[in-house]
């Protein structure tokens, strides 16, 4: 009885991993393969836009070249990423404990929310310099925004039945946050997690592009001017791929702590 | 003996503006140890009465002594069980997880031990031994009140609130927790307050029926269900079980008009 629903669930495993890896690689290889087979059969210059095999090659001849730059991008966004949630994560609890503070609050927060980042990147380089300060900050801002509104929402949505439950142990204010509320929530932060740490990735490199020395958006903006454009779409891709493996790492972290919750599996 | 006295409880709510008296001068008394049914249409205020009693919802007027205690204290002492309509089950632990949730709140106020059940043998007596480790959503609706119902006994709170725990069961589903909840309360002998809307429940389970009327909310009739303990399923069908049907369908007709 044990041993075939483990080789079920094992089955199911190695079918999840070949639709979940396999599928998109493919359509990744095949995209590669065509862009290739354009850019050599229509004779495409290198400086509108270099074949893959031409991107890789610089990717992988120069790597040492790059990754430094990964790091410092890496550390950006990570940083921003953490500063941004945990904040937004206090303004979550604070909100949807009290409708009054949320009416003081929310309007600053959606205010930062809808001034493009853009605009405001120049200014923290005016203010904070060319170090990693200022993008650490933009990706923080940026991160903030989608984790506030989730962690309030998933706070509140408490289940009538389960808090009138809790109330008839006498349970305290916190008990309820830390053992229903929290918990409750947690498909709420998740996904507010996906979401914010690629847009945290996207905050270190508009901090990197409006002044940077060093990082993977400098990297972009360096290369456009002298035409580098293997070296550019390099750097493209490392945060295409930085963006990913994060995402998938918050996905992971995700199923662990999911597994009861269906959007878990 | 009574132990708990309901005495010229009123309670109102606000609705469209209007006051509206939902409990109209409630006078009940209720023995240690028995089981008592609430019934009547919906809006009798049975389920208010049953948080009025268990101190989570508070009347403006009349006296509620539980013991000689204020529902308020009781409740702070943690000595409710409370099964809702819903399961109030959380989704994130496991069947076992959600039977100790009683022990890990309020933690000052412990259970008086002697009352206790063992979660693993009560969960066994309502079918749920091979569930233990399971979550919620692998259970079906009759299971998940089940839990709410070992949950309840396994505590060893003196007093247990029910609010109709199997108005959204099926048929079938709801025959045969009845008959798992006759058994371990036969074992256990804690006084249960019992809201339903099903008379033959409320007859087979019950030492006294309360019956309501709506507009406003009052006790009509109280009935003694004098039937043997402990009962079994032989009981269901015969004479004296009928009239007890007869009386309490009646009371209840008379009242709805």
């Amino acid at each position: 009885m044990e041993k075939s629903t483990e080789t079920v669930t094992w089955g199911v495993r190695v079918r999840n991993a070949t639709g979940s890896v396999m599928l998109p690689l493919m359509t990744f290889v095949i995209l590669f393969a065509a862009w290739e087979l354009i850019v050599r059969f229509m004779d495409v210059q290198a400086v509108i836009l270099p074949a893959p095999s031409v991107i890789f090659a610089e990717l992988f001849t120069s790597f040492s070249f790059y990754l430094p730059h990964i790091g410092v991008t890496f550390y950006e966004a990570m940083v921003g990423f953490v500063i941004g949630t945990v904040l937004a994560l206090i303004g979550g609890v604070v909100m949807s404990q009290s409708r009054l503070l949320e009416r003081m609050l929310l309007p600053v927060a959606v205010l930062a929310h809808v001034t493009p980042i853009v605009v405001i990147a120049p200014l923290f380089m005016i203010w904070f310099g060319f170090g990693t300060f200022p993008k650490i900050l933009v990706a923080a801002i940026i991160s903030f925004f989608p984790m506030l509104i989730n962690s309030t929402t998933g706070f509140r949505s408490v289940d009538e039945s389960n808090l009138e439950y809790m109330r008839s142990l006498h349970a305290s204010r916190w008990e309820i946050f830390f053992k229903l509320s929290l918990p409750g929530s947690l498909p709420f932060l998740f996904s507010a997690a996906r979401t914010c740490i690629s847009m945290s990735v996207i905050g270190a490199v508009v901090g990197e592009m409006s002044g940077a020395s060093k990082g993977l958006g400098n990297v972009v903006m360096v290369s456009a001017n002298y035409l580098q454009m293997d070296r550019m779409f390099a750097a493209i891709f490392l945060l295409a791929l930085m963006g990913i493996l994060l995402t998938n790492a918050v996905r992971v972290v995700e199923k662990r702590f999911l597994a009861w919750h269906s959007s878990g599996h | 003996m009574s132990y708990i006295t309901i005495k010229d409880v009123h309670k109102r709510f606000v609705r469209r503006g209007q006051w509206t008296e939902a409990l109209s001068n409630i006078q009940l008394d209720i023995e240690k140890g028995s089981f008592v049914s609430f019934i009547g249409p919906s809006g009798c205020g049975k389920s208010t009465l049953l948080r009025i009693v268990g101190g989570l919802m508070e009347a403006e007027e009349g006296e509620i002594a539980i013991g000689g205690k204020s529902p308020q204290e009781l409740l702070k002492a943690k000595q409710f069980g409370f099964v809702p309509q819903s399961p109030a089950l959380f989704p994130w632990r496991t069947v076992l997880q959600n039977m100790n949730i009683p022990f890990e709140v309020n933690r000052q106020k412990v259970f008086n031990s002697e009352e206790q059940g063992d979660p693993i043998s009560l969960l066994k007596a309502v079918g749920l031994g091979d569930f233990v480790h399971a979550y919620p959503k692998e259970l079906s609706g009759g299971m998940k009140q089940r839990v709410g119902i070992a949950r309840a006994f396994a505590t060893g709170a003196p007093i247990l609130l029910m609010d109709e725990p199997f108005s959204a069961l099926d048929e079938i589903t709801k025959e045969v927790l009845m008959h798992q909840l006759k058994q371990i309360w036969e074992e256990h002998k804690k006084t249960v307050l019992f809201v339903t809307h099903n008379i033959h429940e409320a007859v087979y389970l019950s030492d006294k029926v309360v019956v309501m009327s709506a507009r406003p909310g009052r006790v009509s009739r109280v009935i003694d269900i004098n039937l043997e303990r402990p009962r079994d399923e032989a009981v269901i069908g015969t004479p004296i079980f009928n009239d007890y049907i007869t009386e309490l369908r009646e009371s209840l007709r008379e009242r709805w008009g």
